[in-house]
Parts: structure tokens; sequence; C-alpha cells
């Protein structure tokens, strides 16, 4: 998850010709190469869209590193491979659907920051949700930079150990608890910024 | 392990279309439940909740496909109505990190929040029983854990239909074409080994699945006890043991 950061970084300051696109352009293609995954069934063609998605991957200059992250949904492929009795045919198909959307959803994602794909989405859903998309990814920020301070202090007082499971895991226990914790000391802090605001139920985006 | 990691396409269209409907239908009943003010007052907390589920679902234990959800400690934290809407900001954010397709957010939802909202109601309850915090989270967190991976397998199980046609469907691409042309002389063990097979599926997942309950019910209860010795007051334990 640290990976959102850098993905957040790279939409915000990427300069290909795909950053420059609109975002409602783009996911609009997003739900194209959706509307593909769920309707097609025929290997080539998945090959094309696969390779498609590839060949714009790295014309928008994403770093290798961040490809990876295409991989993940792989390891759960992997369960449903035993439901189609080792099918060559159907598990190719399988991957290739799940290669296909996270290649797009990653592209989505490393070319557009969040809350413009939020702002889009607050045009067709209640404002109530955008509001808690919105407040949970400043949110995850926010966190991000305390199991990072506790995960250092964990490390350096020797506190992850694989000679000492249970130690560690309580340790980890704590440092979920300390998270939350501080979380929802923070979350009051941000409703009471919020308010003075003039916050009511809704959170404007002028995409600035 | 609980909620499904599918791709997009899939499962059955109307499957995850009634997903979304199902997801749209709970929503609203529960809403009227919350008061208006206090919706307002407790978003911030759901953002930081959500957060935190996500920040859980990204430390993930490989070698069993496990993430740990903290559904069921968010869901005591917010209430059964706010942690469907949790559960729902939760499932778009990981959609949108390639974690799970985007067409299965409703299924998704409503599989992931039961862990919360049974989670929620069963530690109410063993609280009341036990009077003693580490059995009521464990069996809280096991049993809603277990309910949800049982939700998990029967939405899989309805799309069973579904994986037959995609493995024998016939001359659309250069694979299957091989597959239709051996069918002719197949077996009927050989059959039976093509067919969609949820017994092995279930054979892998519910033992996986039950190291994964035990492991988030044990990471619970060290969580809560935490969160007790620190802050009592947010679990808000009636008539606590002296």
């Amino acid at each position: 998850m640290i990976q959102l950061s850098y993905l957040d970084y790279l939409a915000v300051e990427g300069k290909s010709r795909l950053h420059r696109l609109s975002p409602k352009k783009k996911i609009i293609g997003m739900a194209v190469v959706l509307l593909f995954i769920v309707t097609m069934r025929n290997l080539p063609g998945f090959l094309l869209l696969y390779a498609l998605l590839l060949a714009i991957f790295f014309l928008s200059r994403i770093p290798l590193k961040i490809f990876s992250l295409t991989f993940y949904p792989l390891i759960f492929a992997v369960l449903f491979i035993f439901i189609s009795g080792f099918q060559i045919g159907f598990i190719l198909l399988i991957f290739l659907k799940v290669l296909c959307g996270s290649t797009g959803v990653v592209l989505l994602l490393a070319t557009t920051p969040y809350p413009s794909i939020f702002r889009i989405l607050g045009k067709v859903l209640p404002s109530l949700f955008v509001t808690a998309l919105f407040l949970t990814y400043r949110s995850i920020f926010i966190l991000l930079n305390v199991l990072e301070e506790t995960q250092s202090a964990l490390y350096l007082r020797g506190g992850l150990q694989w000679r000492h499971p249970w130690r560690s895991l309580t340790n980890i226990s704590n440092a979920f608890g300390h998270l939350i914790i501080k979380g929802i000391d923070a979350s009051e802090k941000m409703y009471e910024s919020m308010l003075i605001r003039g916050f009511k139920n809704k959170i404007h985006y002028r995409g600035e | 392990m609980s909620h499904i990691h599918l791709p997009d396409g899939v499962l059955p269209v109307w499957l995850w279309v009634s997903g979304y409907l199902g997801a749209i239908l709970v929503g609203a009943i529960l809403f009227r439940f919350v008061k208006e003010e206090n919706l307002s007052r407790r978003l911030p907390l759901l953002g930081m909740m959500a957060a935190a589920m996500i920040l859980g679902a990204s430390v993930e234990i490989v070698p069993i496909a496990y993430h740990i959800n903290l559904t069921v400690i968010s869901g005591i934290l917010l209430g059964p109505s706010l942690i469907f809407l949790a559960t729902l900001v939760v499932n778009v954010i990981l959609a949108l990190f390639g974690h799970g397709g985007i067409t299965v957010i409703g299924l998704n939802t409503l599989i992931l929040s039961i862990e919360g909202i049974v989670g929620y109601f069963l530690f109410r309850f063993l609280w009341r029983v036990f009077k003693r915090l580490t059995p009521a989270i464990f069996i809280a967190t096991f049993l809603a854990l277990f309910s949800s991976t049982l939700a998990m397998i029967g939405v899989v199980s309805l799309g069973a239909s579904h994986y037959e046609e995609l493995i024998h469907q016939e001359g659309k691409g250069i694979f299957e074409f091989h597959l239709s042309k051996e069918k002719e002389n197949v077996s009927g063990e050989a059959q039976e080994k093509s067919e969609v097979n949820l017994k092995r599926f279930i054979a892998i997942v519910l033992p996986l699945g039950f190291i994964g309950w035990v492991l988030e019910g044990v990471i619970t209860v060290l969580i809560v006890r935490y969160i007790h010795r620190l802050r009592p007051d947010l679990l808000k334990l009636e008539r606590e043991p002296a």
C-alpha cells in the first residue's frame, strides 16, 4: 500500500500524453476495457487487448516497478484454477482477464489522481459516498505516516523478530491498535476543522 | 479469503448485477437507522476505519493468499450501518488498486459487510454472556469470518453453470478449437475432470480460510485488548466487570 503514495505522485507529476488526457475520457476508456473483459471470450482477442494495454503502459512512461502491481491479483486467480479441473484454455482465459483488468486499472491510477476520479464519480454517485471516498483517501496518507513511524520504532527496538513469533504478532497487533487510536483522534480533529470550514456532508473538489 | 478476489468477466452478468442491486437495497435499509447529524459527525471516523482496513489488506500473507481485514474491529467501532458504507468504500478503492474486479464490488461489499455486521452483533451478545473480552472477540471474529467465507463459496457456486460455459465454449479461439476436437473421444473420467470442480475449490478454500480465521481472531483480540487498555470508551461496553 506504500505504493499508493508513489502512484499518486506519478499521477500528479507525470507528463505523458495519457497523463494530460481528461480523467473523464480515461474513465470511459477503462469502462470500454471492462466491457471487453466481461463480454469477450476468445484468447486471441484477450492477447490483443493485453498487448494494446502494455503498449499504452510503456508509452505513458510509467516506471517498471509499478508494472509488478498488475501481477498481484494473479495470487487469487490461482485459487480459481481448481474450479476448472486444470483446463488450460480456461486458465489462460482467466489469467488474461485478470491481467487486462489489473493493467487497465493501474494504468488509470498511475496517470489520473484519485481525487479527479472521485470527482467524476461524484457526478453519478450519492455525495455521501463520494465524501466517504475523499475522507478515506485522505486518511490513508495520515495513517501511512503513523504506520511508518510505528514500524520504524518496532524495528529499531527489535519488536519484529522471526525467532519470537508470538511477541512479534503481539507487537504488530499493538501497532494496529495504536494506528486505530491515532486514527480516531485524527478523525475527531479532522471533523472539527471541517466544521470550521463549513462542512455539510459534502466535499467540493475543484481539481486544483 | 473471505471476500472474492475474482477478476471481472468470470462471474455471470446476472450475478454481479444482482450484487450491485443487493448492495443498494441493503445500504438503503441500513441507512434508515442512522440520523443525518450522527452520520455527518462520524464520516471522518468512517474514513479512518476504511483506511485502516485498506492498510490491513495491503499486508499479504502470500503462502495462504490471506490478508487481515480488520472488518470485525471496524464493525464494533462503527456499528452495523456505517460498516456497510465503509466496506463499500474499501472495496471501491481496492478495486481501483487492481485488488479484485470492479464488477464484483457489489458482491464483495455484501460479503465483507457480513463480517462487520455479524461480528458486531456477535461481540455484543458474547460480551453479555462471557463478560470477558478475549473469548467474546475471538469467537465473534472467527464466526463472522466463517459466515462470510460461506457466503463467498455460495456466490462462487452460483456461477458454476457459467464457468462450465467458459470451459466448454467451442470454436471461439485457438485453444478452444483443440479442446472441441478432443471432446469427441473423451472418456467419462476425462469428461468429469473437465467439469467445474467446486468441491476441490471448497477443499482448498476452507483449510486455508481456517488458518486465516484463527490468525485474524488472534490479531483482533490483541488489537481490542490494546484499545481496551488505552481507550475503553471506544468499545462502548455495557456493565463492565470490576
